[in-house]
């Protein structure tokens, strides 16, 4: 090894604005949010984290968290299974295909969340395609409601999300020795049983960035449960919309940006340290 | 240590291309560059040769200005750059690498340097294809650098290094990226090169072949250190301890004891191994009978011939045809290491023969070092 | 070439379905976008451009299009200009505080929008700045620098450092080597990092939703709110300009940067 250490052209006063600018445009507002989760009116009682004890306790807003927490999980699970074979097959199998592949990973990240939620509901609509088609063919006899469903907000949901588990596991592929899987094969293994023993356990940082990823991702959506919901589902993210838009209870909605955000950290904090387990720096 | 340059016999270098004084340079604790001291002579080739993490390459990043040293001063042509930029100290410089810049085209490569010193367009041209036809790649100016094969870009980075004149061309293992038969090729064209120019330069390199071929000195350096400087003949004939000894090729040591004088300057040995076996050695410094020495001989020095008295007796274990030599491996008796002999004829001895080596009186070296 | 064995099969099978899936909706509502019908029915009854004329003639969709372009450009431009000489100056630092700043640089993309579009909102309105277009372009540069210097580290850590040593060594200051060696070599990354801060702005609904006002809302904000009041096809017009504009973008950051190179960031 030679002990060569890089040259640096630039000096570390050059970090000083952005990170100035994050302080004040960043890093301030979220420590503010946290003072305003305070209640204002003293009269109300409870102390200091009396919004906080609401969320938790009242059997409406633990339902909500409850929910917030199942819809994530789902989404999350569904989010790997599908997206999984997909990462696989881009590195092993598409060659000369995989831009294209990439490309309609990455198309639906330029189309609107509004675009592709609208696109669904145009597709479950009581008079909506599926329904028309599956008329057609004879399948069913009389048209049934698919959005304003739970269904139609985990299929939206996982249509959003699925690109970014897609693009973590695959991150995590390409740096897979294909030579390991061959000398699995070598050694008598078949695909599955090489894929199942080798692939697998060594994709484990991407899966696990990934989740990470679709679980924080999914705890910040409020769109898709918003337009295809129907108001069947009901998240943090989704009261704090409505808190601001109808009721204007900046406190609780403080409260309960700070719950998402606490949830989100975590998420960060724990990427963070797989990232660092891979020898990779962030 | 202090190392002169040979021929100069005080100590006022103030006209030297490139001096150290005293030059140091720890990285975390660790002192990678013990106090140096070194000057150069103008037009020469300097090499410096050692193993990875002897401190060749700090010195060179020293010299460049890419490190500042810890202690000491570095003059570049009489000027104390010490604490000026690289971009200040007038040097040219050509990495292993190449690190040509991909985003722009042959000439503008060669021009960068002369673009700098906001150089006037006409005389840019001239000097770019002054350059290029240095290096024999005449109107290459407009291609594309990943359109070049190694070799070609290897001899761009040295015409742009050389466009602005520099004092001295500092090499940082220039070949190292080139395989064997274009390396070899290279090392004459380099060399004539810097002799046509008679620009002084610093080779960094770890091939000892590289630098017997191509500097008019070596320093050889092992941990932060230079141990010993002076013409390739002299350095691979006459190393003053084991490690250079053994760094230059391969070298059979023998432990042994002076047994008397033979001659002006010459000492009878006998060897700790072989009691018996009598050789002579060389030394300009005087040895007393009884004194305790390590000797040093080249495989090639070594001549094979009937086990007689007088001779190192050992025994064939292989011997190998190495295309413009035979290697033969042999065992001595109370010789705990293999030993090598190398003769340009095969000889008519076959495996576990018993075999006589000896030496001319100039073939043996004592070393400082005890064994 | 050998037959492929049925895993493989079923996944090329798979493929197909999967790509379906994320592809329908969204050809679906470019479909929709030419109905000639004010309904959403299908079969369509034929078509037509009357949502496209629609789109233009109702000024809320083209006024908010226009904010939402200018600040989805303005945002990059200063998140460019902030990150890019951090990503330089923490790229090659080993000090301990290095990896910690980059956290910081990064940690917008980590926080839900709709968190940060509320807290900022109290916070800028502290400030009186309130519902403006600074707000939003303030809320907005703070989601664009991670992007930014994402991009902008990975591509640098790549360029090796012998070529600015080089650049140096023949006679280039420091400001030189900046602007002929390093600027050059991480533009790719520069423009591909604000061209994610694009797209991701154009569609930032969360982050625009609290700022928005008579003047200065941006095209999510209008089009969340006419969907919750109309539902005719003129949403899939507007959507179908938007993802023109996006797929624009992004051909362009193709030819500069390589699509590929995109799953590798």
């Amino acid at each position: 090894m030679r002990r060569v250490r890089p040259y640096r052209l630039a000096r570390p006063s050059w970090c000083v604005p952005v990170i100035a600018y994050l302080l004040v445009f960043f890093v301030i507002p979220l420590i503010a949010n946290l003072l305003r989760s305070r209640p204002v009116d003293a009269a109300i009682g409870g102390g200091p984290f009396f919004y906080y004890v609401k969320l938790l306790t009242d059997p409406y807003y633990a339902g909500v968290l409850l929910e917030t927490t199942k819809v994530a999980l789902i989404t999350t699970f569904v989010c790997l299974l599908v997206g999984y074979p997909v990462a696989y097959f881009m590195v092993r199998f598409a060659g000369r295909w995989n831009a294209l592949i990439v490309f309609c990973v990455v198309a639906p990240l330029l189309t609107s969340i509004i675009m592709r939620t609208f696109g669904w509901r145009v597709l479950l609509a009581r008079r909506g395609v599926l329904n028309a088609w599956l008329l057609d063919w004879g399948l069913i006899t009389r048209p049934f409601e698919l959005a304003d469903q739970p269904i139609a907000v985990y299929i939206g949901l996982v249509h959003v999300l699925v690109p970014f588990m897609v693009l973590s596991i695959n991150a995590v592929l390409q740096g897979i020795d294909v030579q390991l899987e061959d000398s699995a094969r070598v050694l008598g293994a078949g695909r599955l049983r090489t894929f199942w023993h080798v692939t697998l356990p060594l994709s484990v940082d991407g899966i696990a960035t990934g989740c990470i990823l679709v679980f924080v991702l999914t705890n910040g959506s409020f769109l898709t449960m918003l337009l295809l919901g129907g108001g069947r589902i009901t998240t943090l993210s989704l009261l704090i919309y409505q808190q601001f838009s109808t009721t204007q209870d900046v406190g609780f909605a403080a409260a309960m940006g700070n719950v998402l955000m606490l949830v989100a950290l975590l998420g960060f904090l724990l990427q963070f340290r797989l990232l660092r387990r891979r020898g990779v720096k962030p | 240590m202090s190392v002169r340059p040979h021929g100069g016999g005080n100590n006022t270098t103030a006209g030297a291309p490139v001096e150290l004084a005293d030059v140091s340079k720890s990285f975390g604790g660790v002192q990678v560059l013990k106090p140096l001291r070194l000057a150069l002579v103008p037009g020469e080739m300097l090499a410096l040769l050692g193993p990875s993490g002897c401190g060749k390459t700090t010195t060179l990043r020293l010299i460049a200005g890419f490190e500042a040293p810890d202690t000491g001063s570095i003059r570049v042509a009489g000027r104390d750059v010490t604490g000026l930029p690289p971009n200040k100290r007038g040097l040219g410089m050509v990495f292993q690498n190449y690190s040509l810049f991909p985003h722009m085209t042959v000439g503008e490569n060669v021009a960068f340097g002369l673009r700098m010193r906001r150089t006037g367009r006409a005389e840019k041209a001239r000097r770019v294809r002054e350059m290029l036809a240095t290096v024999r790649l005449d109107g290459y100016e407009d291609r594309l650098i990943h359109q070049l094969s190694g070799g070609q870009q290897q001899r761009i980075a040295l015409a742009r290094a050389l466009a602005t004149s520099p004092s001295v061309l500092l090499l940082d293992e220039p070949l190292g990226a080139l395989d064997k038969n274009l390396r070899e090729r290279m090392q004459f064209e380099l060399r004539d090169i810097q002799r046509r120019l008679g620009i002084t330069s610093i080779l960094v390199t770890h091939d000892q072949e590289e630098a017997l071929t191509m500097s008019d000195r070596v320093a050889v350096m092992a941990h932060g250190e230079v141990l010993q400087v002076g013409r390739p003949t002299e350095v691979y004939d006459r190393p003053l301890t084991r490690f250079v000894s053994e760094f230059l090729g391969t070298a059979n040591i023998f432990a042994a004891v002076v047994t008397g004088a033979n001659g002006p300057n010459r000492w009878s040995v006998a060897l700790d191994a072989q009691p018996h076996a009598a050789g002579t050695v060389e030394s300009p410094a005087a040895l007393a009978p009884g004194q305790r020495v390590t000797l040093a001989v080249r495989p090639e020095r070594l001549s094979l011939g009937p086990p007689t008295d007088g001779t190192v007796r050992a025994t064939v274990r292989d011997v190998v045809f190495r295309g413009t030599y035979f290697a033969y491996e042999l065992t001595a008796s109370g010789q705990p290491q293999p030993v090598f002999a190398y003769t340009q004829l095969r000889q008519p001895v076959a495996a576990d023969a018993a075999v006589g080596l000896s030496w001319e009186p100039g073939g043996a070296v004592i070393l400082q070092d005890t064994a | 070439m050998k037959r492929p064995s049925l895993p493989v099969a079923l996944l090329f099978g798979y493929m197909a379905l999967f790509l379906l899936f994320i592809m329908l909706p969204i050809a679906v509502v470019v479909v929709v976008s030419f109905s000639s019908s004010s309904y959403i029915v299908f079969p369509m009854p034929g078509l037509s451009w009357r949502w496209y004329r629609h789109i233009v003639e109702y000024r809320p969709f083209m006024t908010s299009l226009a904010t939402s372009i200018e600040l989805a450009l303005a945002s990059a431009t200063l998140g460019a200009l902030l990150s890019v000489p951090a990503a330089l100056a923490l790229a090659r630092s080993r000090h301990k505080l290095a990896g910690l700043l980059a956290n910081l640089l990064l940690a917008p993309i980590s926080v839900p929008a709709i968190v940060l579009g509320f807290a900022l909102l109290y916070f800028l309105s502290a400030l009186s700045l309130g519902l403006s277009f600074t707000s939003l372009l303030i809320a907005h540069t703070v989601a664009a620098i991670p992007y930014v210097v994402r991009t902008v580290l990975a591509t640098y850590r790549a360029v090796p450092s012998d070529l600015e040593e080089s650049a140096s060594i023949l006679g280039a200051s420091r400001g030189q080597i900046l602007l002929h060696v390093t600027l050059p070599l991480v533009r790719p990354g520069v423009f591909a990092g604000a061209m994610f801060a694009v797209l991701t702005s154009l569609d930032n609904l969360p982050l625009s939703y609290f700022f928005g006002s008579a003047t200065t809302n941006t095209l999510p904000v209008v089009m969340l709110s006419y969907m919750e009041n109309q539902f005719d096809p003129s949403i899939a017009a507007i959507s179908t300009v938007q993802m023109l504009i996006a797929l624009a973008t992004l051909l362009l950051l193709d030819r500069v940067y390589g699509i590929e190179r995109l799953t590798a960031v």
